[in-house]
């Protein structure tokens, strides 16, 4: 199987230059169909390497091939090598199969765009590179993909690019996202210095063996944490997500929900005993950021009014519930939280997006409602979704989000309690948008009118249900979202199943918890959070389903605590001024200098040039003068 | 009373040069002033033919001679070495050209052109006696006759008042400077009791300091230093070289350029580093300090003139700057500073002979066409001429591959060698301040739009030198090995 | 795929390289300027028989020594002890390369709008000087190119550049001019010195280099006199501003030649004539040269973010590239000066690529200023994707071969100068601003009036611009045959500096016993 392994990143790739080549031929649907096979061939080979790895031993199950070498320098050797194990498959099949919905999905929701091919060939371009990203055996191979789905989102947002916003949200993604990749090269530069290697195998067995500095770790480990912050969208480096919702609605489903933004944990995740090598306060440093991330999201998602705002948000927010996690160690419910957070999360997008084809590209939420009588299938899914986000069981993310919260308790009892807060907060606002959006009384007959009018395709002012290629993926993911959870339930060893899965490679097992007070009250944890989940919703639907009491929505929180305006400020202004300061400095003082130079030349010699009066008398002054010169010094030579 | 006169006994054969030029002299007078029908180019060959039989002497001396000693000739008069012959030649060589260029430069006036070659002839004796003089008394005698001829030359175009005017100051200028160059040499003779270079050699060789009359000695070194500076126009005594190179006809100031600075260098040479060889440490500060003002002030005067004869005359005062770095190495022991100066001033006569013909052309009938406007766009007009004229520029700047490059090498090279680093690295960035006005003579030929679309009239007289003076300069920058063992032997 | 057979060849290759565009130059303005086609046909078969012959010099490499190889060597001046002596090495090879592919693709694709046939002449002169500077293993013989690749440039730039161009054509040649002053004075410094130790004077380089020890103080100081004039050549910081003049004021084929090879006479000058023959000073300089490297590469990016006109941009990227290289070069581990080769060549490819592609938008709007064009890529997508990818090299996205340079510097630096890299690195996110802001105010964005004739990519300029994107895309993904060719040589340079030096380059932690 291993020498296959090329295929799963290969078959997208093969799809992305045919579109390349072929790209206007094709046409509608035909790129489309291309692509979408394209990822889901690529899906199989992923599934069937999977079920060759169920087969063999545990200790087997690690692929590895090796393409070809790629930047082989003295003792720096770097292969463009794959590697296939328990966690890059487990990344690779929701990476693929969610692609490939997602795929199918778009070929309904891009329907009669002009750059119908292009799209597609940015999206199996992204796919090659999420692939390259998480199968990558070393490091550097992994940047490759890091860097190949930064681009794509970059190319992805800004793909409708004479809308200026749109075009500034990519910028600003990519730029954001290097600050990240700074991050991760330093972290490339110092595990190389200390291990010789960027393989990933190396280095985590030479940090097990404890051949890695605690310091160096520390390094590395808040140095990747930098890498992750950028492309998980984590304080400080979240403000790029939102905007990238200027992208079409797959691409926020597909690349900004799903699957690049988790890059930054699974990146963690594959370093893991480089993090566990490094100081305990790095790992702190890690659970902190990702506390107040999901806290500071979930506060603003409570005020936005854009139905994909919200999401974008609540993503950042399950990103932060992430990153606790992996601070916490429970690596293992951060991977699954990943994967169930990709389930529902690519469900409420693809929703979304149904609902905006639906009403003609409106996403104002205050311009919807009552939208599950005309969009059944995507208000019946929706709905899922909502559930399995707001963590009520026994939906998806209620399983992942309770084993994050569990661990967060037995590691530090304050981020726990961020943790619940959030939750709240998590099932407050998602009701809020399922009110909003499917339920009440439908104010979008006026909007429609507004918007029927220049809709791309708006053969009625009405909305209308998608067609299949959109529902079915909504349909499928639904059902994941239902029953996601069973990959990892707490009630027995034997339900770990992704743990066992995982063992191999990521540790993390309830076992390391054993004899804590939260291990062996779990339970109670368990029904405390239901109950915090079901407060959120009870208070959501009081507040705008019932009318019971005045919404609280400060305009700060819509703003999203003025950061990003704040950030822009100081951006725009002292920043930009520095820069026009540097550059002035060069131009006035540095080639200054070199143009004065050159002035002091031409002054000093339109004064020595007063000396050719053109008077005999003058130059024979000057000869006089000069010939004093000359003999004062033999004169001076003649007395000593 | 008669029998107390004994003369001398002279080597006629080994003054062939002078003679054949002092007939030659008389020759083009005579027949210019008496045949009826004499014309104009016949004078012009017979002052070639003079001028290049006596080159071929001096070329001859020079292989004879190769064992560096030389020769002395009229009781110890005048020495033929190798640095005498290199002079014969370049001198002979320079008096053929200009003879040439003088052709050229009359051409379609009613000016036969008697007067001025026969007064190039006797410059060329002049110049040859400077530069192989062995004794005092005969170099004065050399200057004088370089000089008045000079003077002569430069006042003759009676139509342009500049010329008149140039003459005129040469003239009181140069007297004062001989002044300066007479009254150096009687204090020499009075510290030294000699007027003969190897009696002063002999002199001084015997006690380190001749008691009493030392400072007389020093300060008799210092004035012939700067009568020889006032000669080879280095600072502060080049002032008269812009107004007299501008004023005289061209072809004069090629003359003037190429062999008044010959003879005034090696006869600076001679005296300074054979005839005092001994006190070396007294002289060789002055001559840095001479050498540095003049690479430094003809660079940066350069640099704001409009006038291209001035640009070449501030730009030779800086050559001759670096002739004397050369100078200066040569005064450390086991230096080769006189080889490379000798190099240099092959290379830079060429050079100079070249571009004047060059500027002499573009001047016009009138011979007053020289402002960098004149030679806007030449580079359309004339492009052959342009391209001419820029290589020998490019060679004046020291750009490699040109004779220029080699020149300024070898100069550099001695005094890095003589470990006169400080010398080196201020003569090399002067060079590049300097390399500005080349530069903006070549952006008018090449980048200006021209003024006017004639196209300057090329003689063929001056085709020719100017085709030799690239060629030349392009050989030695390519292939300058045999040069460079030619004046290698010039070093003692 | 590149056969390593290194047979001692009759044909003097190295010569070839350097007198086959001297005679075509001279062809060129022999003939009549009435008959264009073919002098263009003659500077093109010249220039392409030149690249053919440097692809020959490539595949017959062999990649496994990392001496001088096809060493070609005759006494010129034995007077001073000058010899025409070629060589080549790992080093040496892909700048050879580089300037033979990028003369014809300069020829083929660039046409001067008047004197087509004295601006082909300067240009062949142009590519013999810098294929000799190159290949030179004499200090005088290298001057002599160093310097004489001036006068072609000074013409190019002064007689076909835009309106500001003779400003910057003297700016330029002084300048550069000045720098070289210093180094003539340490090249026969150099010479003089040695021969106390080689009993004879010379000028040739690999004999002064390693048999000759000069005195740490002298060595400094002659160090210095090379490193001011490659200081200038490179341009690094403070020094620099030059370039953006001559680049913006230059024809397009100029710059193209300016960034892609001429700078690299001042990197490669640092490698071969500062570290190879002066290692001990070089040790004892890098902190001043990597601090100026690393400030070069973060105020090269910030000026270039807030220039207004396109090309004057991409001439400040420049300073920031060559900040990388200078950094890579004066880290002395084999990654890092590995990559700055490979840099070296990449930066040719990139940033040439970028001033073909500038000067085709000034071909369509007659103006490079970034706020007068707007939303180019709704009209002519092609041109704006070839721009995307060149643009995406240039800030060094993995894949392409901007990716690979950089990061051999930077991870070979940080072994040796820890915090200069960790800063240097800072200019990856530079980079990607100032290009991509650039890109979206001039790409993106409704299209106006004003724009919106702008004429999509015709044929040749395709072709042309995909030849570069061939080379960035392929030694993105494969840069191993250039690799293994150029790693012996900075190995053997490495040594020859650790033999001379207390300094050591650790070997990237491979002490751990590493290793993929």
């Amino acid at each position: 199987m291993a020498d296959l392994l090329w295929l799963i990143p290969a078959l997208p790739l093969a799809g992305f230059l045919v579109i390349l080549v072929l790209g206007r031929r094709l046409g509608e649907p035909g790129a489309g169909v291309v692509a979408t096979l394209a990822t889901a061939s690529s899906f199989l080979v992923v599934a069937a390497t999977y079920f060759d790895l169920l087969g063999r031993p545990e200790e087997e199950r690690n692929l590895v091939l090796r393409v070809f070498e790629w930047v082989p320098v003295g003792s720096l050797k770097v292969d463009m090598a794959l590697a296939a194990d328990p966690l890059s498959i487990a990344m690779a099949l929701f990476v693929t199969g969610i692609s490939s919905l997602i795929h199918l999905y778009a070929i309904g929701y891009m329907k009669g765009d002009p750059k119908f091919p292009k799209f597609f060939m940015y999206l199996n371009l992204f796919v090659f590179s999420m692939l390259m990203l998480v199968m990558g055996e070393n490091l550097l191979v992994t940047f490759l993909g890091w860097e190949g789905v930064g681009a794509c989102s970059y190319f992805l947002i800004s793909f409708w690019h004479d809308r200026e916003s749109a075009a500034t949200a990519g910028k600003k993604a990519f730029v954001t996202n290097r600050v990240g990749d700074w991050g991760m090269m330093v972290a490339m530069f110092l595990a190389f210095s200390a291990v010789g290697t960027l393989s990933y195998g190396a280095i985590n067995h030479a940090a097990e063996k404890g051949q890695i500095a605690a310091v160096t770790a520390t390094g590395i480990a808040l140095m990747l944490l930098v890498a992750a912050c950028g492309k998980s969208a984590q304080l400080p480096l979240y403000l790029w997500l939102p905007d990238a919702m200027e992208g079409p609605t797959p691409v926020s489903a597909l690349i900004h929900a799903a699957t690049m933004v988790t890059s930054g944990v699974f990146l963690l995740t594959r370093m893991a005993p480089v993090l566990d090598a490094a100081h305990p306060w790095a790992t702190d440093v890690i659970a902190v950021v990702g506390a107040a991330t999901a806290l500071f999201a979930a506060t603003i998602a409570v005020a936005q009014t854009d139905i994909k705002k919200v999401l974008a948000y609540s993503t950042v927010s399950q990103l932060g519930f992430m990153f606790l996690a992996i601070g916490s160690g429970a690596y293992v419910a951060a991977v699954f939280h990943m994967i169930t957070h990709a389930f529902f999360k690519a469900l409420l997008f693809l929703g979304s997006g149904s609902v905006i084809h639906g009403m003609h590209h409106e996403q104002d939420m205050r311009r919807m409602g009552a939208l599950r009588k005309v969009m059944p299938i995507t208000g019946f899914t929706f709905i899922i979704g909502w559930l399995a986000i707001a963590g009520v069981p026994p939906f998806a993310g209620f399983w992942s989000k309770d084993e994050i919260l569990l661990y967060a308790f037995a590691n530090n009892r304050a981020l726990w309690a961020v943790g619940m807060v959030t939750a709240l907060l998590t099932a407050y606002y998602m009701t809020r948008q399922v009110v909003m959006v499917f339920f009440g009384e439908a104010r979008w007959h006026d909007a429609a009118a507004a918007h029927g009018a220049h809709g791309d395709h708006s053969h009625e002012g009405e909305p209308h249900e998608s067609p299949w290629v959109m529902t079915a993926p909504l349909v499928v993911l639904a059902a994941l979202s239902v029953v996601g959870g069973g990959m990892q339930l707490p009630f027995s060893k034997s339900t770990h199943w992704l743990e066992h899965w995982l063992a191999p490679v990521v540790h993390g097992a309830e076992a390391d918890i054993k004899g804590t007070w939260a291990y062996d009250n779990k339970w109670w944890l368990l029904v405390l959070a239901i109950l915090v989940a079901s407060a959120g919703i009870a208070a959501s639907i009081a507040v705008y389903s019932r009318g019971r009491a005045r919404p609280i929505e400060p305009t700060v929180l819509a703003d999203g605590w003025r950061y990003d305006s704040l950030v822009s400020a100081v951006v725009g202004g002292p920043g930009r001024a520095a820069f026009q300061a540097v550059a002035d400095a060069d131009a006035g003082i540095v080639d200054g200098a070199v143009n004065g130079t050159g002035r002091v030349v031409l002054s000093l010699s339109g004064l020595v040039r007063r000396t050719q009066t053109g008077f005999v008398r003058g130059y024979a002054a000057i000869v006089g003068a000069g010939a004093v010169l000359v003999l004062a010094w033999f004169l001076l030579r003649g007395w000593t | 009373m008669e029998r107390g006169l004994v003369a001398p006994g002279i080597e006629w054969g080994d003054l062939a040069p002078l003679l054949i030029l002092l007939a030659g002299a008389c020759a083009v007078l005579l027949c210019g002033s008496l045949l009826r029908g004499w014309s104009r180019t016949l004078t012009t060959s017979l002052t070639v033919a003079v001028s290049v039989s006596a080159a071929v002497g001096g070329a001859v001396q020079w292989e004879r001679d190769s064992t560096v000693i030389g020769k002395y000739l009229v009781s110890d008069a005048i020495l033929i070495d190798r640095f005498a012959a290199l002079s014969i030649v370049l001198i002979c060589g320079s008096a053929a050209v200009v003879a040439l260029l003088l052709h050229a430069h009359l051409a379609g006036s009613p000016d036969d052109g008697v007067e001025l070659q026969t007064l190039l002839l006797t410059g060329a004796i002049g110049g040859i006696v400077l530069a192989a003089a062995n004794d005092l008394i005969v170099l004065f005698l050399g200057l004088e006759i370089l000089s008045l001829s000079l003077y002569l030359l430069a006042a003759s175009n009676r139509r342009r008042e500049q010329s008149q005017e140039a003459g005129l100051k040469y003239f009181v200028l140069g007297g004062f400077a001989s002044a300066f160059l007479l009254y150096g040499i009687a204090l020499v003779y009075g510290a030294t009791g000699s007027t003969s270079l190897d009696m002063i050699v002999v002199g001084l060789s015997g006690k380190a300091r001749i008691d009493g009359s030392d400072t007389l000695l020093l300060v008799g070194i210092g004035l012939l230093l700067v009568g020889f500076a006032f000669k080879v126009s280095a600072a502060p005594f080049h002032v008269w070289t812009p107004d007299v190179y501008e004023g005289s006809p061209s072809p004069v100031t090629a003359f003037m350029a190429s062999a008044g600075k010959v003879a005034a260098f090696v006869a600076l040479m001679r005296v300074l580093v054979t005839g005092f060889e001994r006190r070396v440490d007294d002289w060789r500060p002055a001559v840095w300090a001479l050498a540095v003002a003049a690479v430094v002030v003809g660079s940066l005067m350069a640099v704001t003139q409009s006038n291209v004869k001035r640009m070449l005359a501030y730009s030779s005062v800086s050559h001759a700057g670096f002739v004397l770095v050369g100078v200066e190495a040569a005064s450390h022991p086991g230096s080769d500073g006189l080889a490379s100066s000798g190099l240099y001033l092959v290379a830079y006569s060429v050079l100079v002979l070249g571009s004047f013909a060059s500027v002499m052309v573009v001047a016009g009938q009138e011979d007053s066409a020289t402002s960098l406007a004149d030679f806007a766009g030449l580079g359309r007009r004339r492009p052959a001429l342009a391209l001419a004229f820029s290589t020998l520029l490019l060679a004046q700047a020291g750009v490699p591959l040109t004779s220029g490059f080699v020149a300024k090498f070898g100069v550099i090279k001695s005094a890095v060698d003589a470990k006169s680093y400080a010398i080196a690295i201020i003569a090399m960035v002067a060079a590049v301040v300097g390399a500005y006005l080349y530069l903006r003579i070549m952006v008018s030929m090449w980048l200006d739009e021209p003024t006017d679309d004639s196209r300057p009239r090329v003689q063929r007289a001056v085709a020719i030198v100017v085709g030799l003076a690239v060629a030349f300069t392009l050989l030695v920058g390519f292939l300058p090995g045999w040069l460079l063992n030619a004046t290698e032997s010039l070093a003692r | 795929m590149l056969a390593a057979t290194s047979a001692p060849v009759p044909f003097p290759i190295l010569t070839a390289l350097v007198l086959v565009p001297v005679i075509g130059a001279s062809i060129v303005s022999l003939m009549s300027t009435r008959m264009p086609e073919q002098v263009k046909l003659v500077a093109t078969v010249v220039s392409v028989s030149t690249a053919a012959m440097s692809l020959w010099l490539l595949s017959s490499f062999d990649s496994h020594s990392g001496g001088f190889q096809f060493v070609s060597r005759h006494e010129w001046i034995e007077t001073w002890g000058i010899s025409w002596h070629l060589g080549v090495d790992g080093i040496a090879l892909f700048m050879v390369v580089l300037t033979g592919i990028l003369f014809p693709l300069v020829i083929l694709g660039v046409d001067p709008h008047h004197d087509e046939k004295r601006y082909l002449a300067w240009l062949l002169m142009l590519e013999a000087g810098v294929m000799g500077s190159f290949l030179s293993l004499d200090l005088f013989l290298f001057f002599v190119f160093f310097e004489i690749v001036l006068v072609p440039m000074y013409f190019l730039i002064g007689g076909w550049g835009y309106d500001k161009r003779v400003y910057a054509a003297t700016k330029f040649f002084l300048y550069t001019m000045l720098g070289s002053a210093f180094m003539l004075v340490g090249i026969v410094a150099t010479a003089a010195l040695a021969s106390r130790d080689l009993g004879r004077f010379t000028f040739d380089l690999v004999e002064i280099a390693e048999r000759s020890d000069l005195a740490t103080s002298t060595g400094r100081w002659l160090f210095a006199s090379f490193a001011v004039a490659f200081a200038v050549k490179v341009p690094l910081f403070p020094v620099h501003t030059w370039l953006p003049d001559a680049h913006t004021q230059a024809p397009t084929g100029g710059s193209v030649i300016l960034a892609g090879v001429l700078l690299k006479l001042g990197t490669y000058g640092f490698l071969r004539f500062g570290l190879y023959l002066f290692p001990e000073a070089s040790v004892w300089a890098r902190p001043a040269l990597l601090t100026l490297a690393v400030i070069g590469v973060l105020w090269g990016a910030i000026a270039a973010t807030m220039q207004r006109d396109l090309k004057r941009l991409v001439a400040y990227s420049s300073v920031a590239h060559l900040g990388f290289i200078v950094l890579g070069t004066f880290a002395i581990t084999s990654q890092a000066l590995t990559g700055s080769v490979v840099q070296m060549v990449n930066h040719g490819v990139s940033t040439g690529a970028l001033f073909l592609l500038v000067g085709m938008i000034y071909e369509r709007r007659h103006t490079r200023e970034i706020a007068e064009l707007r939303g180019i890529q709704s009209v002519a997508p092609i041109f704006a994707a070839a721009f995307m990818v060149v643009m995406l090299s240039s800030i060094g996205v993995p894949g392409l071969n901007g990716f690979v340079g950089e990061f051999l510097v930077l991870i070979g630096s940080f072994e040796t100068a820890r915090w200069w890299t960790v800063v240097a690195a800072t200019g990856v996110i530079l980079a990607a601003l100032y290009l991509l802001w650039a890109y979206q105010r001039v790409f993106h964005g409704p299209v106006d009036e004003a724009n919106a004739g702008f004429g999509e990519m015709n044929l040749r300029e395709g072709s042309l611009i995909l030849v570069f994107i061939g080379i960035i895309v392929f030694t993105g993904l494969y840069p191993k045959p250039m690799l293994e060719r150029i790693e012996p040589s900075v190995g053997r340079l490495v040594e020859h500096v650790e033999s001379r030096t207390e300094f050591r380059a650790p070997a990237g932690g491979a002490s751990h016993g590493g290793g993929g």
